[in-house]
């Protein structure tokens, strides 16, 4: 706790100094942010408390509600990222934000459909818990906790680059500084609080960030009178693009890329791991359930509301002299259009208000990946794979914590190492991986009765390759970061060549798998559906 | 008594749940491939406005489909809370 207070004591002293975009201090915001982080302290201390079994660490006790599980989720979904980046997307050009908005939507009724119910079924703590139920748990747990820690790094990275640029602009702080106190506080709230504090930080921040866009859309629409097509026809007006930007524009040009982007996103939500991790923290298959209707009404609504935050920028920012630089773009940049959009419609109030949610957003949902990288590598390849048959709980739980702090550490030398560079891909990176690997493992270990050890660790890793090698050779890569003057794999989404990648080894692999142990692997099956589907034999009672 | 008892419910389960999946799943595929689809294929049509507004149809398609998403999550819910776990709760009694 001691480290608690020198951490809040630095974060006063800093944002004594902060500033705004306009250089004075904004103290809604400072108010709000410093609220913010003394009551998710405060949670953490409580959480600090009941946080003393590898289960409540993992899974906050198994005891959250379908609501609030909903919320939480939602919560993990809805980052700075997404809020800001994709009202940033609609400013710029209109109806492409929607295709990100619907990609990343999409995703949710498949895991509804296919695997929130067997995966809360089979699992305990992670995903690997269901992919390792009937196969080998060394190699497995292996290739899984690859899967997943390349997701939650490249995940990592693209927030915390986000952030700390973020917070420059919004509070004045340094780039440094400000990634170090994202840092700071993530590894207090998940080393101390475990997944309860990193599931109410979460509700907090969810609910909190829905108010707010509600909000603001209500005062842009308030504007126009509710008069939506009124509301349209003036941003089509002001927009240098005109009418374009009701129709798709560059986002997507060809075939290819639209399926490849299209599997990248639908498949790879199903397969991240801070989200896969929240399924084990409801009791049973009817909360797990509920969550995920929740968290797609949530979810669907946030991303209409930021489609409407990005036309009202449009409308109510763009010709306004104040939010533009000599030049005539935005102040910052393009992701600052809804931050700038609060002012124009809210003053200095809803401003600090939107801020503080960001920084909140972001600091929530940088938790929840480092939770969900900690378990992997303390219940994965710490507990399962290497002390294979010594069940020492109290051990695991020290590295857990070990791993949050490195994890954060890492993250944040990351963030300063990456500052300069151009990070948007990293996202779209973390979801071909996440589709190619994790997706098919989990989908065919559940559905698949010849699936083997054999074939998800060659076929699982052979996809992780390929996508990250196509991604390098890209045009994102090669191109733009490397400098060539062509790329060698000329499509920018990796995931339609990976996944066939991953699934024809897989189906290879397994089909030609004769030995001994793969003969039992496929004997269990039966056994291993039958509990997937109805869920006997479960654990369901609540250690408190 | 009980085991056999078990196995009939629980072929019944697996039968009623490809039945509700199915169509749900192809639902969700089908609306999203088909969107992705136009937006490669025909993006101009997409920029269509509908009949004397500034709104496209493509806005009011995307929109269409959020609805869709969501409708779909609140049906499956439906059917698997009335249909389903009736099943789930007979078969877990037995065991």
């Amino acid at each position: 706790m001691h480290k608690l207070i020198l951490l809040l004591g630095l974060l006063f002293s800093n944002l004594l100094f902060a500033s705004t975009v306009d250089g004075e201090p904004n103290y809604t915001a400072v108010i709000m942010f410093v609220l913010f982080v003394g009551v998710t302290l405060f949670i953490t201390y409580w959480a600090s408390k009941k946080t003393h079994t590898a289960k409540s660490f993992y899974t906050a006790g198994g005891d959250i509600t379908g609501l609030q599980n909903g919320l939480a989720i939602s919560g993990d979904f809805m980052s700075a990222a997404s809020f800001l980046g994709i009202s940033g997307l609609v400013y710029l050009s209109g109806f492409d934000g929607l295709i990100y908005s619907i990609g990343f939507l999409i995703g949710w009724p498949i895991i509804l459909l296919l695997i929130a119910e067997p995966l809360r079924n089979l699992g305990k703590y992670s995903f690997s818990d269901v992919v390792s139920f009937r196969l080998k748990q060394k190699p497995i747990r292996i290739l899984a906790a690859c899967g997943s820690l390349s997701t939650v790094i490249l995940y990592l990275i693209a927030q915390m680059v986000g952030a700390g640029k973020l917070i420059e602009i919004l509070f004045g702080l340094p780039y440094y500084s400000a990634v170090m106190i994202v840092g700071g506080l993530m590894i207090s709230y998940v080393t101390f609080g475990g997944m309860l504090a990193t599931t109410w930080v979460q509700i907090i921040k969810a609910v909190l960030l829905l108010s707010g866009a509600t909000l603001m859309a209500f005062l842009v629409l308030y504007q126009f009178e509710f008069n939506i097509n009124q509301f349209f026809s003036e941003a089509v007006n002001i927009h240098s693009k005109g009418k374009n930007i009701m129709a798709p524009g560059g986002l997507i040009s060809d075939p290819v890329s639209a399926i490849s982007l299209g599997l990248a996103l639908m498949f790879g939500t199903a397969g991240l791991p801070h989200i896969l991790m929240r399924f084990f923290t409801v009791p049973d298959a009817v909360e797990a359930r509920k969550s995920v209707v929740y968290a797609t009404g949530f979810i669907g609504y946030f991303y209409i509301l930021t489609f409407i935050i990005g036309f009202g920028a449009i409308v109510l920012v763009s010709n306004n002299p104040e939010y533009l630089n000599d030049s005539g773009a935005l102040i910052g940049n393009n992701n600052m259009a809804a931050i700038h959009l609060s002012h124009a419609v809210g003053g200095d109030i809803l401003l600090g208000f939107i801020s503080a949610v960001a920084f909140a957003t972001i600091l929530a949902v940088v938790s929840g990946l480092t939770l969900a990288g900690a378990s992997a590598i303390s219940h994965d390849l710490y507990a399962n794979a290497f002390l294979t048959g010594k069940n020492n709980e109290k051990m695991e739980m020290k590295v857990s914590k070990l791993a949050t702090i490195f994890l954060g550490v890492l993250a944040v030398f990351l963030g300063i190492l990456f500052e300069e560079q151009n990070v948007a891909f990293m996202v779209g990176l973390a979801f071909a991986i996440a589709a190619t690997t994790n997706f098919p493992i989990l989908i065919l270990s559940i559905y698949w009765k010849n699936l083997t050890t054999r074939g998800a660790v060659i076929g699982g890793s052979a996809g992780l390759l390929i996508a990250i090698l196509l991604v390098i050779l890209g045009p994102v890569v090669w191109v733009d970061i490397f400098g060539n003057n062509e790329a060698i794999f000329p499509y920018k989404y990796p995931a339609l060549f990976s996944m066939i990648v991953t699934f024809i080894g897989i189906w290879f692999f397994s089909k030609t798998d004769k030995t001994k142990t793969s003969i039992v692997e496929k004997k269990l099956f039966e056994s291993q559906y039958f509990r997937s589907q109805t869920g006997v034999g479960i654990d369901k009672s609540n250690a408190h | 008594m009980q085991i056999r008892d078990t196995k009939e419910i629980y072929q019944q389960l697996k039968k009623a749940r490809i039945k509700i999946l199915v169509p749900l799943i192809f639902s969700t595929i089908t609306s999203y491939f088909c969107f992705i689809w136009v937006i490669a294929f025909n993006s101009k049509f997409f920029g269509t406005l509908i009949f004397d507004t500034n709104i496209s149809i493509g806005i009011f398609l995307g929109f269409l489909l959020i609805l869709l998403i969501f409708l779909i999550t609140l049906i499956y819910v439906y059917l698997a809370n009335k249909i389903l776990e009736p099943l789930i709760n007979k078969i877990q009694k037995n065991a």
